[in-house]
């Protein structure tokens, strides 16, 4: 009885076994989200976050895995310090009340083995809310520089930030942002 | 125009329709209701500190009708100690992310700061010119200042308290008359400047020596040598001239920090 009942937890355990996902963590050298607004109907402005971390996990053949992306309010970036420092304010990011905007998947599409898009939820400025990320590109191998082996993406969503209650000057500053994610994270 | 002249205008209206109740002192919180909505609507998810302070200047009013019905001696010092303890709340998610020594001493200094303003405006608040001149120049001195620290909405917050002070103010210059003040003019005007200029030394680039200059407005209207036997618009000038001048005290060094804002 007992020889039954360890066979059987050793064969509902070998599926898992099979198909191990593969953890990843975000190389932050090479790792960027960006952002485009429109500004007073003028003009499309762009900006980045400049640190983020996080997770991965992929398992192809059993088209699954996660992402964990945390990114640095405080980090924003426009190539202008005034306007960065207004970014930060409550007005917009926010960042000394929350430091943090993050997204957790909750499903990864696969396109034959390949990520095509990933739903999840945008963390930002206390509120949450699903985003569907549209996986543009995808390759791992390799680095030719250091040997490790690593994933990289990139990946669009486009968001409301009023939907997040970011309100400060709409109209005239645009409400839809849309959100750009380049990501390489190495094999652990 | 969202953070003056529709503040300025709906303070008018008020000071002027709720005199007959003795209300005119209402004129602040509407003002500041109007201002909040049209600038970032009124909500409350998620509960931002700006969100915080909306929160607690809608609230104040009716906590003002209510504390109205005792006059106890120890009334004042509760009031401030509840100016502190809202300042630390509506900063509390910052506080909470600093090492212990900046988290008490951030947090102890914004609680001074609100506290003594809500002592001092309502030792104003039975004095409705010199009420009027410190929170006309309490208003823009935060709204100035923060708007050079890069936080436009508290900047618009701070503006609004004082366009509507202002017209609170003109209305006793252009009738000679004493509007009713009361601690329901006093306390949203000091609760709402004072945790504006936390929020915005602590989220954004208020220096917090700036400060020191809108701490003194209170006091300045109080103490400033004007006869209360003056024509109205006579007294509202000199003491305005005065608590101005602290006020762009404050713009002032935020400037000299800060710079001009990045619109």
């Amino acid at each position: 009885m007992l020889k039954r009942n360890a066979l059987a937890v050793l064969l509902a355990a070998l599926p898992y076994a099979a198909h191990a996902s593969d953890s990843y963590t975000v190389d932050p050298a090479h790792t960027f989200t960006h952002f485009t607004i429109n500004h007073l109907g003028f003009s499309t402005m762009h900006g980045r976050f400049d640190k983020s971390s996080g997770k991965v996990t992929l398992d192809p053949a059993a088209k699954n895995g996660s992402i964990e992306i945390s990114i640095e309010s405080g980090s924003v970036s426009t190539g202008f310090a005034k306007r960065d420092d207004h970014l930060k304010s409550p007005d917009f990011f926010n960042a000394a009340e929350f430091p943090s905007i993050t997204f957790k998947s909750s499903k990864i599409k696969f396109k034959g083995d390949v990520p095509a898009s990933v739903e999840g939820d945008l963390t930002l400025l206390g509120v949450t809310k699903p985003v569907t990320l549209t996986v543009t590109e995808f390759n791992c191998g390799a680095n030719p520089m250091n040997k490790k082996y690593e994933c990289g993406a990139g990946a669009v969503a486009q968001i409301k930030r009023s939907d997040f209650g970011m309100k400060a000057f709409l109209p005239a500053v645009g409400d839809d942002i849309k959100l750009e994610f380049e990501i390489e994270a190495y094999k652990d | 125009m969202q953070g003056g002249l529709v503040p300025f205008g709906i303070a008018l209206l008020a000071a002027v329709l709720l005199r007959p109740l003795r209300l005119s002192g209402l004129a602040v919180t509407l003002a500041f209701a109007a201002t909040v909505y049209l600038v970032s609507g009124i909500s409350f998810e998620s509960l931002t500190g700006s969100r915080k302070i909306v929160l607690l200047g809608l609230a104040a009013p009716v906590a003002a009708i209510l504390l109205g019905l005792f006059n106890a001696a120890w009334m004042r010092s509760l009031l401030a100690a509840a100016g502190g303890a809202s300042a630390i709340w509506v900063a509390q998610r910052i506080l909470e992310q600093q090492q212990l020594a900046h988290m008490f001493l951030w947090g102890a200094g914004i609680a001074l700061y609100a506290g003594w303003l809500v002592f001092w405006m309502d030792k104003l608040h039975d004095q409705p010119v010199r009420a009027g001149s410190a929170g006309l120049a309490l208003g823009l001195g935060t709204g100035g200042a923060a708007l050079f620290g890069a936080s436009a909405t508290l900047g618009m917050y701070g503006i609004a308290l004082g366009a509507a002070a202002g017209a609170y103010l003109l209305v006793q210059m252009v009738t000679n008359n004493r509007l009713s003040c009361g601690r329901i003019f006093a306390l949203p005007l000091a609760l709402i400047a004072g945790l504006a200029g936390c929020l915005a030394v602590l989220g954004a680039e208020l220096p917090w020596y700036a400060l020191f200059p809108l701490a003194a407005i209170p006091p300045t209207a109080k103490i400033a040598p004007v006869s209360e036997k003056a024509a109205l618009w006579l007294q509202s000038a000199l003491l305005s001239a005065a608590t101005l001048a602290c006020a762009a005290g404050a713009t002032y060094l935020t400037w000299r920090v800060a710079g001009a804002p990045p619109l």
